[in-house]
């Protein structure tokens, strides 16, 4: 088994006279896992169906290891689906699903059996091969799906919020599950979710979207740290918002001014004065300041303080707009009430033009 | 049909397709067509073409003694073309004598006599009746089964329920002939009582009345208003019986503002079932009548068919009771504000 | 409410106030279920009493005595035994033939995305709403044209016209409750059509081809009213039994009607210990 890169070029998605997804291009590289992120109905589905070739695109291609893919039924694709709801088949046994593409290719009995064995010992299920996917328990049906894909060899692995089902702890357990699958096969894993946290920690690059629009592809650390859009600040992670309009600029800077005073912060859209902008601070990248010499000062009222482990979450009114901070957890904030003095760099900061926030 | 295609590719979905379409054509639509043609006309002979015939065999006559007597080359000729068009036109009457030819025209639905269309009105009278009735009778029991009872209870009453309803629908009409015969079970009740005698034979002829034949349609059909009811009434929240009484409703408001409006569709169902199988019954008043008292609307239908031979009326009576089932339908459509699909669940 | 704490059938919403003292609705309601069992079975016993009469016409209140003689002369009657048979072929002929039309008529209607499919669904279930009579009757005319005289053949297929809708909503109703998902995830593995309707759809389906199977047998086999316009100078068993009205009555009918009430009786306590036995393994997972 290996992977193979997925590229679309060009593809638009029309349903009647709605847009599920516009003119958008990608490349998933070979091998890698890719993660498809945003909200629901914001076209990400549609993307994977266009690859798995359960529908074919309005416009534009999409090729698998170079060769296009148009008028390639799912059947004829080397792609393997794993469905939101798992879609295993309730009737036959856990290695009959297993087997079941080999049976679809025509391989006899035993080969098939075998081979299906195998890959239920791959994902850690010896003993249930018998047993019908009702008597398992969510994790395994999980495993069985995942067998049951990895079966027919595919080159790319398509999966539509597998996890969504499963509860806190076993989700987590099955991200690292699915990485280390992936890593062990080298299948192109295209990984489809709204779950920014599952995005975050399993890929190694993610494509954000919203409205039939991809607003940025990147690695996770470009997705953090370097959001391109105000929806990818804001749906991505958590994020502070101030908004005003730009005084000066120059090209590694802007001075904003904020009905809280200006801000200074990165020139990320190369913003000239007198536009409307948008300044994103990370809460973990704001402080209280104490005796910091900070770029940026603001003055809120403390609300409240929610203890999250390692950290704490300060909860601020500034002017009045929330504004979160994050700080270790250390037993100075205890004392915090009043009117308390915020900062944080203009290295940490970053401006951008004004646009859609995410709305959740 | 691309869904059906993409789902059971082209050779499985050509094999539904054709399969419908035969089961459309071969056994629903066409069959009716044919039924409604065949109501549509009447064979005649055409008795005034006799008489016609005798006159131009008259005229042939004549012209052939004009012919003998005739002594112009040219008259006899323009006669002969004469003679010649009227021997044709006798044989062409002739043809037309011997095979009757069929007239086109509603003559068939016109021609019900004052005592067949007396009849068709008496079976839909009773049949309206019996539904009526049944409804009646079947609503409380449908909802208590269905929402009252416990779970094990009501299993057992839907049991009990089935088990009649599985008995073949003669021999139940059977059970009552022998409960109305002369010397029946009720006849030999009074009897007992001495109100009757076998001997004098005072005995009350309930056969020879057409209450006997309700009773039977009843007993045959009430069935097939309990079960439509129960399935729609069953799917009923139980919540909302409880939120409603919580509210203060009486039993009765209850009903009409919550069980019923839930539950029209299966009453609009059971209605249509039940008057459409007792205007149509054909086994029950054959039975329950066995020639003692008149005959029921089905049995004229089987009687042109069967014994007078004469299919044009058949076909024109039986697509009238057609008629009345459809008109029916539509009615509780819209008496019960339901859609085709709701009624054929 | 107190429906299980009363331990009766019925209790009437609005009962639970008036928990002390006797509850008359719940009387009322025990009282009209009683009578009305009352109604349907007491004419089955009076029936199937009359088979055990000695007496020559059938009846329960001339009663000479216990006997088993019309059980040997229904065993005797070639009529009646060449009568089931037919009835037998016809109904082993109305289920290879409905099924298969349901099936389809099922398939189409559950993806037929146009406005003809409330038309043919319409269609499809018209033979429901009409009365039996007329299926028979216009079978009988249609084939007339093609000198098809009546008998089985036509008996057949004017069953079939009916007892395919109901096995096309049997199956349609089943449809209904197929995750779709699972065809998609056969196609995606590869499946061709055929290997997808013979792995995922007929499995999916065997339950209900097994119901419809029954209940279009016991349709056909009771049926009367389309029957006797469609069979010609052939017999089923039923329209033996109708024939028999016309003339002479004898107790032999009671004893098929016995028969029949034993089947049923039979048919359905295996029913309720089946179900149960299914129950119990379904709670005991």
């Amino acid at each position: 088994m290996h992977g193979k890169n997925v590229e679309l070029d060009k593809v638009v998605m029309r349903f009647g006279g709605f847009t599920a997804v516009q003119q958008t291009s990608l490349e998933i590289r070979a091998g890698e896992f890719f993660s498809i992120l945003g909200p629901s109905g914001c076209g990400k589905t549609t993307i994977l169906r266009m690859v798995s070739g359960f529908i074919e695109p309005s416009e534009g291609r999409v090729r698998i290891g170079g060769d296009d893919m148009g008028g390639r039924g799912p059947a004829r694709r080397p792609t393997a689906l794993i469905f939101q709801n798992l879609a295993l088949f309730p009737l036959m046994s856990n290695w009959e699903n297993v087997a079941f593409g080999l049976e679809a290719r025509g391989l006899d009995k035993r080969t098939r059996r075998e081979r299906a064995y195998e890959l239920l010992a791959l994902v850690g299920l010896e003993g249930k091969e018998a047993q019908r996917p009702g008597a398992l328990s969510g994790g395994q049906r999980q495993r069985v799906a995942i067998a049951r894909a990895l079966a027919v060899e595919p080159a790319v692995l398509l999966l539509d919020e597998p996890l969504s089902a499963l509860d806190l702890k076993l989700r987590q357990y099955m991200r690292a599950e699915l990485k280390a699958i992936q890593r062990k096969t080298g299948v192109t894993f295209i990984f489809i979710t709204h779950d920014q946290g599952e995005a975050l920690t399993m890929s190694d690059r993610i494509a954000v979207m919203r409205a039939g629009v991809v607003e940025q592809v990147g690695t996770t650390d470009e997705i953090y740290d370097r959001p391109a859009t105000p929806f990818v600040a804001t749906f991505v992670g958590e994020n502070n918002v101030l908004s005003g309009t730009v005084a000066e600029a120059d090209a590694a800077y802007a001075r904003i001014e904020t009905p809280l005073g200006p801000v200074r912060a990165r020139n990320q859209d190369a913003l000239a004065a007198g536009q409307r902008a948008m300044v994103f601070v990370r809460p973990e990248r704001a402080s209280l300041v104490n005796g910091h010499d900070l770029d940026n000062r603001l003055t809120g009222r403390f609300e409240r303080r929610d203890l999250e482990g390692s950290y704490v979450n300060l909860f601020f009114t500034v002017g009045d707009q929330p504004f979160i901070v994050h700080e270790p957890n250390l037993d100075r904030q205890a004392a915090l009430e009043g009117e308390v003095r915020l900062g944080f760099q203009a290295d940490d900061a970053v401006a951008m033009r004004a646009g859609a926030l995410d709305d959740a | 049909m691309r869904d059906l295609v993409r789902s059971y590719g082209k050779t499985l979905t050509t094999i539904f397709v054709a399969l419908v379409c035969f089961w459309v054509l071969i056994m629903i639509v066409l069959p009716q067509a044919f039924m409604i043609e065949q109501s549509l006309w009447t064979m005649q002979r055409d008795s005034a073409l006799g008489v016609k015939i005798d006159r131009a065999y008259a005229d042939l006559a004549t012209m052939n003694y004009d012919l003998g007597n005739a002594r112009d080359e040219s008259a006899k000729t323009a006669l002969q073309a004469k003679i010649d068009a009227l021997q044709a036109g006798i044989s062409d009457m002739e043809q037309r004598e011997t095979k009757p030819h069929k007239i086109y025209g509603l003559q068939n639905y016109t021609a019900m006599s004052g005592l067949h269309f007396r009849i068709f009105v008496k079976s839909i009278v009773y049949a309206l009746a019996v539904t009526v009735l049944a409804l009646l009778v079947c609503y409380p029991l449908a909802f208590t089964i269905a929402k009252l009872a416990t779970p094990q209870r009501a299993a057992l009453l839907l049991l009990g329920l089935v088990i009649p309803y599985a008995i073949n629908e003669l021999l139940r009409v059977y059970a009552w002939l022998m409960i109305l015969d002369y010397q029946g079970v009720i006849n030999s009740a009074l009897e007992a009582l001495g109100l009757v005698s076998f001997q004098d034979k005072t005995w009350v002829p309930f056969l020879e009345y057409s209450g006997s034949v309700f009773v039977a349609l009843i007993y045959a059909y009430v069935l097939f208003m309990v079960f439509p009811i129960y399935n729609t009434v069953e799917t009923l929240d139980k919540n909302q019986l409880e939120a409603a009484e919580d509210l203060g409703g009486s039993i009765w408001r209850t009903h009409w503002r919550v069980v019923i409006p839930h539950a029209k569709p299966g009453i609009a169902v059971g209605c249509i079932m039940t008057f459409m199988l007792s205007v149509g019954s054909y086994s029950v008043p054959q039975i329950m009548t066995r020639g003692k008292s008149g005959d029921w609307f089905s049995q004229l239908i089987y009687r042109q068919f069967f014994e007078t031979q004469s299919w044009n009326l058949g076909a024109a009576y039986a697509f009238s009771l057609v008629l009345v089932c459809l008109v029916f339908i539509l009615l509780m459509m819209k008496l019960f504000g339901v859609g085709i699909r709701d009624i054929a669940k | 409410m107190s429906t299980q704490a009363a331990g009766g059938i019925a209790v009437a919403p609005g009962a639970a106030a008036q928990s002390r003292g006797i509850d008359w609705s719940n009387v009322v309601l025990n009282a009209y279920i009683l009578l009305f069992f009352v109604y349907l079975f007491a004419p089955l016993l009076v029936m199937s009493l009359a088979a055990f009469n000695a007496y020559d016409y059938p009846s329960v209140t001339q009663w000479r005595g216990w006997t088993l003689k019309w059980f040997d002369a229904l065993a005797g009657d070639q009529r009646m035994i060449q009568g089931l048979l037919n009835s037998l072929v016809v109904a082993l002929g109305v289920i290879g033939i409905s099924l298969p039309l349901g099936l389809s008529g099922a398939f189409v209607l559950t993806r037929l995305q146009s406005r003809a499919n409330t038309l043919l669904y319409a269609v499809l279930v018209s033979p429901l709403l009409m009365p039996g009579i007329i299926l028979g009757i216009s079978t009988l005319i249609f084939w007339k044209r093609f000198d098809v005289p009546g008998g089985l053949f036509l008996t057949v297929l004017a069953q079939a016209s009916f007892i395919a809708s109901y096995s096309m909503l049997l199956f349609m109703a089943r449809l209904q409750r197929q995750d779709r998902d699972l065809e998609e995830a056969a196609q995606d593995l590869g499946a061709s059509s055929l290997l997808l309707f013979r792995r995922i759809t007929l499995p999916f389906l065997a339950p209900t081809i097994a119901t419809a199977a029954v209940i279009a047998f016991l349709q056909s086999i009771e049926n009367y009213n389309t029957t006797v316009f469609a069979i010609g100078g052939d017999w089923t068993l039923v329209t033996e039994i109708g024939s028999r009205f016309r003339f002479g009555l004898s107790p032999e009918i009671n004893v098929i009607g016995v028969i029949f009430v034993a089947i049923t009786i039979v048919a359905a306590t295996l029913y309720v210990l089946f179900r149960k036995r299914e129950l119990m393994a379904a709670r005991a997972r």
